[in-house]
């Protein structure tokens, strides 16, 4: 700028104009164009007995539209360390996206599943933890897709009536999970000819203990409520929208002290009844540590062919067929884990419940328990687990922002949305 | 366009003494309507003599090359040294030896982070602070060129050599895919096969989206080329630019500038394997490419018509 005399200044001055204005105009749009689209939103007031009611009557079958989750569970960011840019950091076959990640077990015919915990496992859980992942949903009246978007790749999962298909396009592995629909529909059909007959008959008691006819579904839903309100604060927050659509906001505060979670919020649809989102705020946090919600959605039923899978070729497929017990076989599991019994070893370990409400613990016989906690994992997942946690008396401690996770020296494994405090209390205690 | 012809006039004419002297059209006034037309036929003969320029070039067809060698490494490689292990390297270099087409989609993956945008920024480097370096600059401006219908079929130059290189990658990948490889349907992301038409088309929407991901990097580079007579400097500030603003996107810390990168979106192509194909990220792609082209664009339109013309 050499501008010799005041008039050429300005006008060497007036064309950076332009360049200047550019970014204002894109400032004030980036700001104006949401501030419009959360325009105030005023739906009819509900109370909240209303507002479940209005939810629960949803009648919507058919869908198709984009979800966005999103975790701040306050767990170190390992992506930059596990995953490479557009390849996987795994290696061998996993079964499908999802990982067990706790020990032997669940290997009832799956060709896949592995003895031990891989570190690609881990690496799905963490993922699944941390960051943002973003899927589309379709369902129409009988089939169901959730497409869950990554970096270059995808996972799918495909629910028709002739079973479901798992495809990882990472792995290129698909599972066939397939149920013998004959022995299901007998089950149905032996289940519901029981139930009425129970019904029956559990009415005749119930009216005979009231003195009363059967409440009512909306008398249901006031005592499940009052009920609900001994340990949670239920409450109609402000209205907003999600995906371009009007939403009321169900707001659940816990009123136990001990445990982490600050607020439920679940966001129902005005006009459908759906719920669009929902977020979990850890107490004294501001932002959610983990939100999912609708970006987009339509209320129209998807192309069939979205629904449509058959495994590309080069693919390894695995076939998983659920076995389907009869009723005597589930009245008869159900004694054996009332009495305590039955055989442990061939199923998943059964897991202790301490506490109720809110802060409940759930205490699990570690597999392979033992000295060290991180036995029988690759190495590499042993030491991913290191860094996610830390030694405390008697275990390590796994802190998340929602959950808190303890491993016991003796093989134990608690969890709960609690503190550390009341975990190591109740490891101790077993209270 | 019109319109730039005669505030270029004044501009060069009031932009200091040198700019003054090279100015051929101040005080020149004839008949709107001849005028415009006039500037269109100019317009179009300048945007054609300079995509000439560009592609005569050596260097250009170097660049080409280069990029074009890129798929071929990576099929030669596969084809000798056979199957990668699953899960390993750039996503899709386990399906070549299934499907040939896959060679372009791969060489994309390995060549968006590094060296498309570094030929991208050696041409967007080069466009004004080139002609400065060669001193053509001011013979550019003689002729009835205005400094901002310059500076836009600079631009458009640009972009056709982005559609260019983007092409390169993908075309040269296909058929060297196809004659190494066996070729089929192809396998999306979802799982779903589509026939080998389809899968072309989508390869050739790919291009496109790559080709709109680099036009916001040009606009960065054509406004760095107007700040300096050194093209080598432009250049290499585009190139270190473009991973400047991936590492940034890598790091979890800044995720609140991450929407605002303009290599947010550049692996999202992926989106456009899926079935459905999923077109969000391209019209965010888009949208953003936008948003960096209105920016940089003015920056370099109020740099050029200032900017004292020496050489």
């Amino acid at each position: 700028m050499r501008a010799q005399h005041g008039s050429g200044a300005s006008r060497r001055l007036s064309r950076w104009i332009p360049a200047i204005a550019a970014p204002i105009a894109i400032g004030v749009a980036v700001v104006v164009v949401p501030m419009q689209a959360s325009a105030a939103v005023d739906l009819p007031d509900l109370t909240p007995a209303e507002l479940l009611e209005f939810a629960s009557a949803s009648e919507v079958d058919a869908l198709s539209g984009t979800i966005e989750q999103t975790s701040e569970l306050g767990l170190p960011d390992l992506s930059g360390l596990t995953g490479t840019m557009g390849g996987g950091a795994g290696g061998d076959a996993s079964s499908g996206g999802f990982g067990s990640g706790s020990g032997q077990g669940d290997s009832s015919g799956d060709g896949t599943a592995r003895d031990a915990a891989s570190a690609t496992d881990l690496d799905d859980l963490i993922s699944l933890a941390t960051g943002t992942h973003t899927a589309r949903v379709y369902l129409d009246g009988t089939n169901a897709r959730l497409q869950v978007l990554d970096d270059l790749a995808e996972r799918n999962v495909y629910l028709t009536d002739e079973g479901a298909w798992i495809y990882d396009s990472r792995e290129q592995a698909a599972t066939h999970v397939t149920v013998d629909r004959a022995a299901l529909d007998a089950l149905k059909a032996e289940a519901s000819a029981q139930a009425e007959a129970h019904a029956d008959e559990a009415r005749d008691r119930l009216e005979a203990e009231f003195g009363t006819p059967l409440p009512t579904p909306e008398e249901v839903l006031d005592q499940a409520l009052a009920k609900l309100d001994e340990s949670t604060e239920v409450s109609v927050g402000t209205d907003a929208r999600i995906a371009g659509r009007e939403v009321y906001e169900l707001v659940l505060e816990p009123r136990d002290a001990d445990t982490l979670v600050g607020e439920i919020s679940v966001s129902i649809d005005g006009d459908t009844g759906v719920a669009l989102a929902a977020s979990v705020t850890a107490s004294g946090a501001s932002e959610p540590a983990f939100s999912v919600a609708f970006t987009e959605v339509t209320f129209e039923a998807p192309d069939a062919s979205v629904f449509a899978f058959t495994p590309p070729e080069g693919t390894a497929v695995t076939e998983h067929e659920v076995p389907v017990p009869t009723l005597a076989e589930l009245e008869q599991r159900k004694a054996e884990h009332a009495a305590g019994t039955g055989e442990p070893s061939d199923r998943m370990p059964q897991p202790e419940v301490i506490g109720e409400g809110w802060s409940t613990v759930v205490v699990l016989p570690m597999a392979g328990a033992g000295a060290g906690a991180t036995e029988g994992l690759d190495p590499e997942a042993a030491a991913l687990l290191g860094t996610l946690t830390q030694p405390v008396d008697g275990g390590r401690i796994l802190q998340t922002s929602l959950v808190t996770v303890l491993v016991t020296d003796d093989g134990r494994l608690l969890a709960g949305a609690v503190t550390a405090e009341r975990l190591l209390d109740a490891a101790a205690s077993g209270r | 366009m019109s319109s730039d012809v005669t505030s270029a006039g004044r501009v060069d004419g009031e932009a200091g003494a040198p700019a003054g002297r090279v100015d051929g059209e101040a005080g020149v006034s004839r008949p709107a309507s001849t005028a415009r037309a006039r500037v269109i036929g100019g317009t179009l003969s300048l945007f054609a003599s300079e995509l000439l320029t560009l592609f005569r070039r050596r260097r250009t067809w170097a660049l080409l090359g280069a990029l074009a060698l890129i798929p071929i490494l990576i099929a030669v490689a596969i084809r000798i040294a056979g199957d990668a292990p699953s899960g390993r390297g750039p996503a899709f270099l386990g399906q070549i030896t299934e499907n040939g087409l896959f060679v372009g989609i791969t060489a994309m993956v390995v060549a968006t982070p590094l060296f498309l945008p570094l030929t991208i920024g050696v041409v967007a480097g080069d466009t004004i602070a080139g002609e400065a370096s060669h001193g053509t600059l001011r013979y550019l401006l003689i002729a009835p060129a205005g400094r901002i219908r310059l500076l836009a079929v600079k631009y458009a130059a640009t972009a056709v050599f982005c559609a260019a290189a983007t092409l390169t990658v993908v075309v040269v990948g296909t058929l060297i895919g196809w004659a190494l490889f066996p070729v089929g349907p192809v396998t999306l992301l979802s799982g779903a096969t589509v026939s080998v038409g389809e899968g072309l088309v989508r390869f050739l929407a790919i291009a496109a989206y790559v080709t709109v991901s680099m036009l916001g990097m040009s606009a960065i580079g054509l406004f760095l080329s107007t700040l300096t007579t050194v093209p080598v400097g432009a250049m290499a500030a585009t190139a270190i630019l473009a991973v400047v603003a991936q590492i940034m996107g890598a790091l979890p810390q800044l995720e609140w500038l991450h929407p605002w990168l303009f290599t947010e979106y550049w692996l999202g192509f992926a989106d456009l394997l899926r079935q459905p194909p999923v077109w969000d990220s391209f019209a965010d792609n888009a949208l953003l490419q936008a948003g960096y082209l209105v920016v940089f664009g003015a920056l370099a339109v109020s740099r050029m018509v200032t900017k004292d013309v020496l050489s």
